[in-house]
Order: C-alpha cells, then sequence, then structure tokens
C-alpha cells in the first residue's frame, strides 16, 4: 500500500489515512525523499488528521523523515495530530520536538510559507 | 465477549492484527478515544518488542471484571532470550535496539497496572492492565 | 453467654457505670481539648455509650442490626476522636473483668469468663474500626472528587488565543484530565495560541512542573504555540534546577504579557476606540 503524495506549486501535501503498518510506513519514507529529489520541492506537509495512532515506530520513521528531507533541502510541517495520539506520545516519552507542527493543512502551508520566506 | 483474544506474533503484519483486535475490544469495552489510543499503542509496543527480540510470541488481550471495577488486559508472553536486567531495561531512556522503541517504561505509563516477569533463556511475561475510568 | 454474669451485671449497673465513667474521664482528659461544648456533649454520649453496652450485654449481640453504627456515626460526626470509641471499649472489658475478678475466685470459671467477655466486645471493636474506616474512604473519596471538578476548561478569549488558568495543586490524575480538557479544546477553538496561567497553582514541585511541560509539549504537537504565564521567582527556580528546557515555549509573568505576545504573533492587535 502505498501513501499518495500531491505536489502544489513548491510543496508536496500528504495526507496519511490509513493505519500504517511498517512496511507502509518505510515505502512513505522512500517514496517521500524521491519525490522531494524529483521536484525540488521546498516544503511538506504532512496531514495526520485521520492518523489515530502512532506509536514509537512510526513516530521515529516521521521523525526520520523529516530530518532526511531537510538534508534535501525541504522543510517539513506535521499537521493535524489528534489529541488522543498526542496524550500517547507524551506518555511514551517521544515529545518530537525538532519537527514543527501546525493545527491543520492551511496553516501547516503558512507556517512553511513563513519559514521559506525569512 | 467475556473469553480472551490472542495473536500470535511472527511478523510485523502481526503487530496490525493485535492493535486491532486491542482496538476493537477497548472500544467495546467502552474506553474513550484517549484510552482506545493508549491501549493500541501499547500493544503495539508490546507487539513489537516480541517480534524484534524474541521471533515470536503471542499477545492476548482479555476483558476483566474485578469487583465491578471493569478494565481490559493486555498480556504478552514469548519465549525469547528474556530479560537479564529488568532494573535497567525499566529505566527511562535505556534502548538497545537504537532508538527503535520506547521501551517499557512507555508502556507502563501509558496503562494503570504493568508488571514483568523474565527469566534469562527461557522467556518473558508482561501483563499490563487499563482501568475504565 | 453466662446468664449469671450477665445478671451480675444487670445487678450492679451503677457501679460498673461509675468505674467506666473514671475510666473514661481519666482518658478524655489526657486526650480531649476541654472545649466546653464538646465536654457537655460527651457527656451525653458516655451515658448513650454505657447503655448500649448494657443492651449488648443483655441481647447477646447487637453489633449487626444498626444501632452501633448509628451510634458511632454520631459520635465521629460530632468530632470525638475514634480513639474515645476504641478507649471507651477497652475501658469497659477493664472495668467488667476487675468487677469479676473480685466477685469469683474460681480459676476456671474466670478464664471461660474472660474469654467470654472478649467475644461480647471484639465484633463492637472490628465494627467501630470498620465505620470509621469506611466513612474516612468515603470522605476522601468526596473530596477528590470535588478537586476534579475543579478542572478549568480553556477559554477561547480573541480569535485564535485561548487561555487555560491552572488552579490548585495538580496531582497524577488531575493532570491527565487537565491535559484531555487543554487539548480537545485547542482543537476545537482552533487555537493558534494558548496561554497556559499557573498563577493558581500553589506549590510547583518536580512533579507538577513535568506535568506542565508535558501539557505544554502536548499543545505542541498538535500544531499550537503553548506560552506559560504567571511565573513566580520559586517557580523559576525550580525549572531552571531541574534543567528543563523551555526554548520551545515562551514564558511571560504576567498574562496580560502573554497576551500581548500571542496577539502579536498572530498578527493581531488591541485598538482603543477613543
Amino acid at each position: 500500500m502505498r501513501i499518495p503524495i500531491l505536489k502544489l506549486h513548491e510543496y508536496l501535501l500528504i495526507t496519511i489515512q490509513v493505519e500504517m503498518d511498517d512496511q507502509t510506513a518505510l515505502q512513505f519514507q522512500e517514496d517521500l525523499l524521491n519525490k522531494i529529489h524529483d521536484t525540488g520541492a521546498k516544503g511538506v506537509v504532512i496531514d495526520l488528521t485521520s492518523v489515530d495512532m502512532i506509536d514509537s515506530f512510526i513516530a521515529k520513521v516521521l521523525g526520520d523523515v523529516v530530518r532526511m528531507s531537510k538534508l534535501m533541502g525541504a522543510q517539513v510541517v506535521l499537521t493535524g495530530i489528534q489529541p488522543a495520539v498526542a496524550i500517547t506520545l507524551i506518555d511514551l516519552g517521544i515529545s518530537m520536538r525538532e519537527v514543527s507542527t501546525a493545527l491543520d493543512l492551511e496553516q501547516g502551508l503558512d507556517k512553511l510559507r513563513l519559514e521559506l520566506e525569512g | 465477549m467475556d473469553i480472551q483474544s490472542c495473536v500470535e506474533v511472527r511478523n510485523e503484519w502481526d503487530i496490525v492484527s493485535a492493535r486491532q483486535l486491542g482496538r476493537n475490544m477497548a472500544k467495546e469495552l467502552g474506553f474513550g478515544n484517549v484510552d482506545q489510543a493508549r491501549i493500541t499503542t501499547a500493544i503495539s509496543e508490546l507487539a513489537r518488542n516480541i517480534y524484534l527480540y524474541a521471533g515470536k510470541g503471542k499477545i492476548c488481550i482479555e476483558p476483566i471484571d474485578q469487583l465491578g471495577k471493569k478494565g481490559l488486559r493486555i498480556i504478552a508472553i514469548d519465549n525469547g532470550p528474556g530479560i537479564r536486567e529488568i532494573r535497567k531495561v525499566m529505566q527511562d531512556g535505556y534502548t538497545t535496539s537504537g532508538g527503535l522503541g520506547a521501551g517499557l517504561p512507555g508502556v507502563k505509563r501509558l496503562m494503570d497496572e504493568f508488571s514483568i516477569e523474565s527469566t534469562v533463556d527461557v522467556g518473558t511475561e508482561i501483563s499490563a492492565t487499563k482501568w475504565l475510568r | 453467654m453466662d446468664n449469671l454474669i450477665v445478671q451480675m451485671i444487670n445487678e450492679n449497673q451503677e457501679t460498673l457505670k461509675n468505674n467506666w465513667l473514671d475510666e473514661v474521664n481519666i482518658f478524655k482528659e489526657k486526650e480531649l481539648v476541654a472545649a466546653s461544648t464538646t465536654m457537655k456533649l460527651s457527656e451525653e454520649t458516655d451515658q448513650q455509650f454505657f447503655e448500649l453496652l448494657i443492651k449488648h450485654i443483655n441481647y447477646h449481640d447487637i453489633s449487626k442490626d444498626g444501632t452501633l453504627d448509628q451510634f458511632f456515626d454520631q459520635v465521629l460526626h460530632t468530632g470525638l476522636p475514634l480513639s474515645y470509641l476504641t478507649q471507651g471499649l477497652q475501658a469497659a472489658r477493664r472495668v467488667i473483668v476487675n468487677f469479676l475478678v473480685e466477685r469469683i475466685s474460681d480459676k476456671e470459671r474466670l478464664i471461660t469468663i474472660y474469654r467470654e467477655i472478649d467475644t461480647w466486645l471484639d465484633p463492637i471493636l472490628n465494627r467501630v474500626v470498620e465505620n470509621s474506616s469506611q466513612i474516612w474512604e468515603r470522605t476522601v473519596s468526596i473530596q477528590k472528587t470535588a478537586l476534579l471538578e475543579l478542572t478549568a476548561p480553556l477559554i477561547p478569549v480573541f480569535q485564535n488565543i485561548s487561555v487555560m488558568p491552572l488552579i490548585g495543586s495538580i496531582d497524577t490524575e488531575r493532570a491527565k484530565l487537565i491535559m484531555e480538557n487543554l487539548l480537545n479544546g485547542v482543537i476545537k477553538y482552533r487555537s493558534e495560541v494558548v496561554l497556559i496561567d499557573i498563577t493558581g497553582v500553589p506549590v510547583v514541585d518536580t512533579m507538577v512542573a513535568h506535568h506542565i511541560i508535558q501539557a505544554a509539549d502536548a499543545v505542541r504537537l498538535l500544531g499550537s504555540k503553548c506560552i506559560l504565564v504567571g511565573i513566580r521567582p520559586e517557580i523559576a527556580q525550580t525549572i531552571v534546577s531541574l534543567g528543563i528546557d523551555l526554548s520551545l515555549f515562551p514564558t511571560k509573568s504576567s498574562l496580560q504579557k502573554g497576551m500581548e505576545s500571542a496577539l502579536e504573533y498572530t498578527n493581531q492587535k488591541l485598538v482603543s476606540n477613543k
């Protein structure tokens, strides 16, 4: 199962709507980095509104994706993390402070625009 | 659903099965969104540990009723190498898998009750309970 | 129960009562604060207490019919300590045993009587302790619920800005509730900025600081900016000595300053109409 990546101007938009198993997550990581490379995208928004569970593995994959994207010249913003998910991440001791976040897709794009201009 | 349901964990997809089993049972028992997420995440972590360290094992989930107090119990069993230093493993920040997995302290925080028994070269059994609020 | 003994006790009630009152008064003088109302109340209570004991001896066992429970409830609610009841019962045991020992010389009989007296009084003693611990647990549970109900909601103040005033002590259970309220509120009001005001938190120790930081981390994960306000000097000390990195959470000393910051961050401004 592959997660669709959409291009909007110089941004890449991803909405994760399925429960990710390990392989899907790793495939997504690979696909995103390839797409960044192919399109030269400068900003990426990953929307997690429909995700109802993030365990330590998925959290690591997401964190890695952010770091790897940065190395390739793209800023990443995670949006729409749900309260239940945030609480479990905090319980697990994962605060992902190195990752940029925003409430929704719109605010995510605004944030990227600010970061890229600033 | 009064009986225990178990999932054999041999590969990554079993982790997903175990999660779904847990979420469904949690939902049916009446746990709210947040606790459903906690339970599902705890199961995922425990199943992943089995897959990573023991190769195979099983996750059992059962509804419990103790003098009117209702809840859900997760039991993770494997016949893997066992944990040599339980105290060390239960310390925050300790990891042997290179950052993968938040470890057992995280699972303990997600749940209300947590107990672990492990014997080197024999196996490990972890039991974690969440009570309905 | 030995009918002769019961008879002996009934016939000598006055003496027994006086001996018992003597013992109880010694205890009261030592232990009770001698407020005159408490003392007066307790005299009536003493009478009731003794009458109940006699009734118990005559009817074999009244520990289950509710009269004792009523009496104990009443006593504990007037503020007399648990020790009044337990000491009173022990004094009754002593007084009755002494009385009987003086009048009965047969050693074997005395031992049997002594054992019997234990079986009279132990059920009452157990009932007292059970009862008072139930009252205790009930009180604690009510207070706990009351404290949980103090959970403050997230208050949307301006567009995109909400405030959560934290009031009272924050234990782990309350922290969980506060966290849920906070996060659900952020989603509901689409708050870009959340001001967490800790002015009303009396004690900020390691655990509380930990809970506050966790709440701030969670808000950030959701995508909102979190500003901590109401930081008193002692709290600043605790946070620094704990080595907590607050670089992601700006802090302001007052809600006012925090609000100015929030308005700036959301490109809003308060304009006077003068």
